[in-house]
């Protein structure tokens, strides 16, 4: 029923979706898979109407449409269960469930009678716990995904697409959504759903298309695709089935261990995370987008609060209140986020490189300019920043030069731990590869580095030791010989996991 | 579960949960403290509440006309010279163009319609923040009312202001009319799925957008509905003064702001009835009566003690503050939207569907 074909989508110089392809028809549940950064989330919005793409078809029964809003594509049948939900905090649940579709009386009075009928029948199909008039924002993040999903189905579309709406769901729920969804392909709706849990897959779909750097890269039937095939298709390599991560390390030198993380719980991402991390080693954070990673490192740094779990830094109980805290302490943050969490972009080169220094010394110092241009330039050879000017603004340089002033600001205060949230996202190779020099050259000094990455290249490559997350938690522990691609693989797609595969070995 | 006391355990379970609830135990304390500084037998007569309504009606309607827009998250600060605007047009266009009074009347309030349209223009299309949109307006609006009224003149037809300061069966004032039927207009709105989508506009723009909502056409409308409250307002104020000021209504700009604030409507969008309107706009005009008898008090009470009325604005608009604390920081769910208001008012509308 639906095909989308050579859909392109551009986010300035990131090519988000290249040329890809899509379809389903009428009585289909297909998958949409992808490792991080595929295209899926944009595919998604792109049929939502939420994002316009550059070029490409997209065809509804043999009919070629233009989907330009979100208005659109629910008039063409389509309904979303969004991953970061799309209800109004604020209001009912029953005025969510019927939302830009309410039910309407004479002098547009909306018939709030009908309204509590369609809620209650959505909410007992769904068998979800809540009554109609509660608002949303006293239920708890489970029940709210559930009803995301019912808002969808309440639509009666007919396509449905669902993107990761079980990743906050419980065993109970899951099973009550996935009978659901069996009935509604019985009853001929098209159903699309995106998800990183391979066993719900096997479980629930007949077919999927599989999506890697924004290309279609393999579709088919779920009969007669196996696991392996699968995941070779969204990462490049075959995983390694009978792959032991180790998941504790044995023998402990006390000494010379920096952190000490045991069984971090901060929901909903994080739900039992430990780590150790000694000095002078780069630990690499691995896995699929979104199981907890960047929440984790937030947590070390203070910016989150951990509900519970142990933090040891330097083998004393660290729990910062704020990241000024932690700064104090000696913890260095680089973030992946650029524009958002790192760089100032119109302030100049000079200042932003100067930036970490500031939050030293005297509040109302004397800071002459000659102290910081000094600095500076120092910090720009040494790290081989390319800039006009110490003088121009930050946002007149590249991407990846952009990042390197970061990485520079923080190496220049000489943390004993500096953390990075996906540093070299969207930097260009040389500048990656100048990154990762400055952090070697770092660790020999004496420095710890965690640095978490959507790349599994790059982990392989830098980091002693990498722990893999994977619905937060720990799903391996992969040192020396154990870092091969195909183990990483195969414990970002949860194939093995520390509670099950993992033992204890030295 | 049908015992009659739990029923109104849980009837009084959600009215404490209601965005009115803050508001209503302000305007309530106030009231009391006002019924007893003023005395009982005075306070409770027919001339009393008609007074009280007849000075403050401007006030309330423009308060109604802000939470329109504040329920989405935006605020107009114009809306005081606005009210201005209708009182000069309202009385120039029959003092020097001889147009029947009627029909300058119901130009003043197309004209403030039309003033709030291209203030909604700005703020629903161009996405410029509705703080900056409306603060450029009080200029050009302050403009054109000191070109066609350069200083206070003119009159009204005797009929008009004896109608407003009058009382129906000599009990119930006209006034109370005006806002009883402004108030049934929003009831009827309530039931509409035009409120619905000002509230889902007004909780989360981009997820009220992914439901399938039209913001910008969402906030134009809300922008039309509080011109028209305003023209309203606008003509009440010009019935009772009486006479034209190009500079009377300025004060209450930022007034119905703080109203709707005290009232419990949240800075953020989303959050709120017009009953919170009425509370807030009910404790502005109680504290200011209070405050007047407590120093009518103390001038009895302390011989020699003779101050200014200054002194007296100085402590109402004193626990007003005290009272706009207590709002957004009694409720939490106030507190994160006053953080999150503060924050839209000064960055503006996101961007959707590219």
């Amino acid at each position: 029923m639906l095909e989308m074909h050579g859909i392109t989508k551009r986010f300035d110089a990131v090519v988000a979706l290249n040329n890809a392809s899509f379809e389903v028809a009428p009585g289909e549940i297909r998958a949409l898979l992808g490792s991080n950064g595929s295209g899926k989330s944009t595919l998604v919005k792109v049929l939502s109407g939420l994002v316009n793409p550059n070029a490409g078809e997209i065809k509804i029964d043999g009919k070629s449409v233009q989907i330009g809003n979100a208005q659109e594509s629910r008039r063409l049948g389509i309904a979303v269960a969004y991953q970061d939900l799309s209800l109004i905090q604020s209001m009912s649940v029953m005025d969510n469930l019927v939302l830009g579709l309410e039910p309407k009386g004479p002098l547009g009075i909306v018939d709030r009678k009908q309204v509590e009928a369609r809620a209650r029948e959505v909410l007992g199909r769904l068998k979800i716990d809540c009554r109609p008039e509660d608002l949303v924002r006293s239920l708890p993040p489970s029940v709210q995904s559930m009803l995301e999903v019912a808002k969808a189905i309440s639509l009666k579309p007919r396509l449905l697409l669902l993107d990761e709406v079980t990743a906050s769901l419980h065993h109970n729920e899951v099973d009550i959504l996935f009978d659901t969804l069996r009935e509604l392909k019985e009853e001929g709706m098209a159903i699309v759903i995106v998800t990183h849990r391979m066993e719900e897959i096997y479980k629930l779909c007949d077919g999927c298309t599989i999506l890697k750097s924004g290309e279609t890269v393999a579709r088919g039937k779920m009969s007669e695709m196996d696991l392996n095939e699968i995941v070779y298709h969204m990462t490049g390599k075959r995983p390694d089935a009978a792959a032991q991560g180790v998941c504790q390390l044995a023998n402990i030198e006390k000494e010379e261990q920096v952190l000490e993380v045991r069984n971090l719980v901060l929901l909903p991402k994080v739900k039992d995370i430990s780590l150790n991390a000694f000095r002078g080693e780069i630990i690499g954070i691995g896995g699929l987008e979104g199981q907890g990673q960047s929440e984790f490192i937030r947590a070390l740094l203070g910016v989150h609060k951990p509900s519970s779990g142990e933090i040891y830094y330097n083998g004393i109980n660290a729990r910062f209140k704020s990241p000024a805290q932690a700064v104090k302490k000696e913890i260095g943050f680089v973030s992946g986020d650029r524009n958002k969490e790192a760089v100032f972009p119109i302030r100049s080169v000079a200042e932003n490189l100067y930036a970490g220094k500031t939050t030293k010394g005297n509040i109302f110092g004397y800071l002459g300019p000659k102290q910081i241009n000094s600095f500076a330039g120092r910090a720009v050879e040494e790290f081989n920043i390319k800039a006009g000017s110490l003088k121009h603004p930050a946002n007149s340089l590249s991407g990846g030069n952009q990042q390197k002033l970061v990485v520079g600001r923080w190496i220049a205060l000489a943390p004993k731990l500096l953390l990075l949230d996906d540093p070299t996202k969207g930097v260009d190779i040389n500048s990656r590869r100048e990154i990762h020099k400055i952090l070697k050259k770092c660790t020999e000094d004496g420095m710890t580095v965690i640095i978490s990455s959507s790349d599994n290249a790059e982990l392989l490559e830098i980091s002693d030791r990498i722990y893999i997350f994977y619905e937060g938690k720990v799903s391996a522990m992969l040192a020396e010989e154990n870092r091969t691609e195909e183990k990483l693989v195969a414990a970002m797609m949860g194939l093995i996991s520390c509670d099950t595969g993992g033992e204890l070995d030295g | 579960m049908d015992r009659p006391d739990l029923k109104m355990i849980n009837r009084f379970e959600s009215f404490r949960r209601s965005p009115a609830f803050t508001g209503f135990v302000l305007f309530s304390l106030v009231l009391i403290l006002n019924i007893a500084l003023q005395g009982p037998d005075r306070f409770f007569t027919a001339s009393n509440f008609g007074l009280l309504l007849e000075k403050n009606t401007p006030l309330i309607l423009v308060t109604m006309a802000q939470a329109m827009l504040m329920l989405l998250g935006m605020i107009d600060i114009s809306i005081g010279v606005q009210l201005s605007l209708v009182n000069v047009i309202a009385i120039m266009l029959p003092q020097e163009l001889g147009v029947p009074w009627p029909v300058a009347w119901l130009a003043g309030v197309l004209a403030v319609m039309t003033i709030s349209a291209v203030n909604g223009f700005f703020v629903a299309y161009m996405r410029i923040p509705s703080l900056l949109s409306s603060f450029a307006m009080i200029y050009i609006v302050k403009g054109i009312n000191v070109i066609i009224m350069s200083k206070p003149q003119g009159t009204v037809p005797e009929i008009v202001w004896r109608t407003y300061a009058s009382e129906i069966g000599g009990v119930i004032p006209v006034t109370f009319v005006i806002i009883t039927v402004l108030f049934l207009l929003w009831i009827y709105l309530k039931k509409t799925t035009y409120i619905k989508h000002v509230y889902a506009v007004g909780g989360n723009e981009r997820n009220a957008y992914a439901s399938g909502i039209n913001p910008a056409r969402v906030k134009m409308k809300a922008f039309l509905i509080a011109g028209f409250i305003t023209g309203i307002a606008g003509l009440c104020l010009t019935a009772m003064s009486g006479a034209g000021n190009p500079l009377m209504g300025e004060a209450y700009g930022l007034k119905s702001i703080a109203a709707c604030i005290l009232g419990g409507i949240a800075l953020s969008g989303g959050w709120g009835t017009m009953s919170c309107a009425l509370f807030g706009s009910g404790f502005l005009v109680m504290i200011q009566s209070s405050v007047y008898y407590l120093f009518k008090h103390l001038y009895v009470w302390i011989p020699g003690f003779q101050v200014t009325t200054y002194w007296q604005n100085l402590v109402s608009d004193g626990i007003i503050l005290l009272g706009l604390v207590a709002t957004i920081f009694t409720a939490q769910t106030q507190r994160a939207a006053f953080k999150t208001g503060l924050k839209k008012q000064l960055k503006g509308g996101e961007r959707l569907g590219e």
